[in-house]
């Protein structure tokens, strides 16, 4: 289910004052862990270091972006591949 | 066979039924659409005069969004997912489910037929 229109979108306060105090969107990136917050339109433009649980992922917001989350666009699993067989082995004893 | 929209050919169907065919078109549009026009829904497609195959083919021109622009539509939707490289987009490119279900095991309409790996442990196996 959705967020309630009535709250309108969630967008951290904290960063969104941030966002504001950087004016004009520059080369300066903002590091947040905000990353359930919804990208309003004012974000277009800035460049967001979204923590992924281990690093800050560097985030260009563009227009199409607005209405997606921060944390869409920091992936928090790392697929590196199935273990082989004989790897697999060894581990096991 | 009667021509709705070019390349639509319901068969000796029901028209509530026939009219599915279309790409964009379920069973409720389709009553809706035979509503509109006060078709009878269980009429067999083949039975259709000329001026209703116009008729419908204008509507559903008109007044719905079907086959290729649709099909345009919903592509468009996926490749700007894909672009801004979010965590949708990227389960686009993987050909992985997109909606958070599981993959361990099924999936199989996102990941296509099972690519059995040997020495792997079956599912009954794992605890």
């Amino acid at each position: 289910m959705g967020r309630s229109t009535k709250k309108g979108p969630f967008v951290d306060p904290k960063l969104a004052r941030k966002v504001q105090k950087a004016g004009e969107p520059g080369n300066e990136s903002i590091q947040t862990w905000a990353r359930a917050s919804t990208i309003p339109p004012e974000f277009i433009g800035h460049v967001f270091m979204v923590h992924n649980g281990k690093t800050h992922v560097r985030v260009q917001v563009t227009e199409d972006m607005v209405g997606h989350k921060l944390g869409e666009f920091s992936p928090s699993r790392q697929f590196r591949g199935h273990t082989n067989k004989k790897e697999a082995a060894k581990k096991g004893r | 066979m009667p021509r709705v929209l070019g390349v639509d050919i319901p068969a000796n169907k029901r028209l509530e039924i026939a009219l599915t065919y279309i790409y964009g078109i379920g069973r409720s549009t389709a009553l809706e659409v035979c509503k509109r026009l006060q078709l009878d829904p269980g009429l067999r497609a083949r039975d259709l005069t000329e001026e209703q195959v116009t008729q419908l083919a204008a509507v559903l021109q008109e007044e719905y969004m079907v086959e290729g622009q649709l099909r345009r539509q919903v592509a468009a939707a996926i490749a700007r997912l894909r672009d801004i490289s979010c965590y949708r987009g990227l389960r686009h490119r993987r050909g992985l489910p997109v909606r958070g279900q599981r993959t361990r095991t099924n999936a199989r309409t996102r990941k296509g037929a099972k690519k059995t790996v040997a020495g792997k442990k079956s599912v009954k196996g794992m605890k």
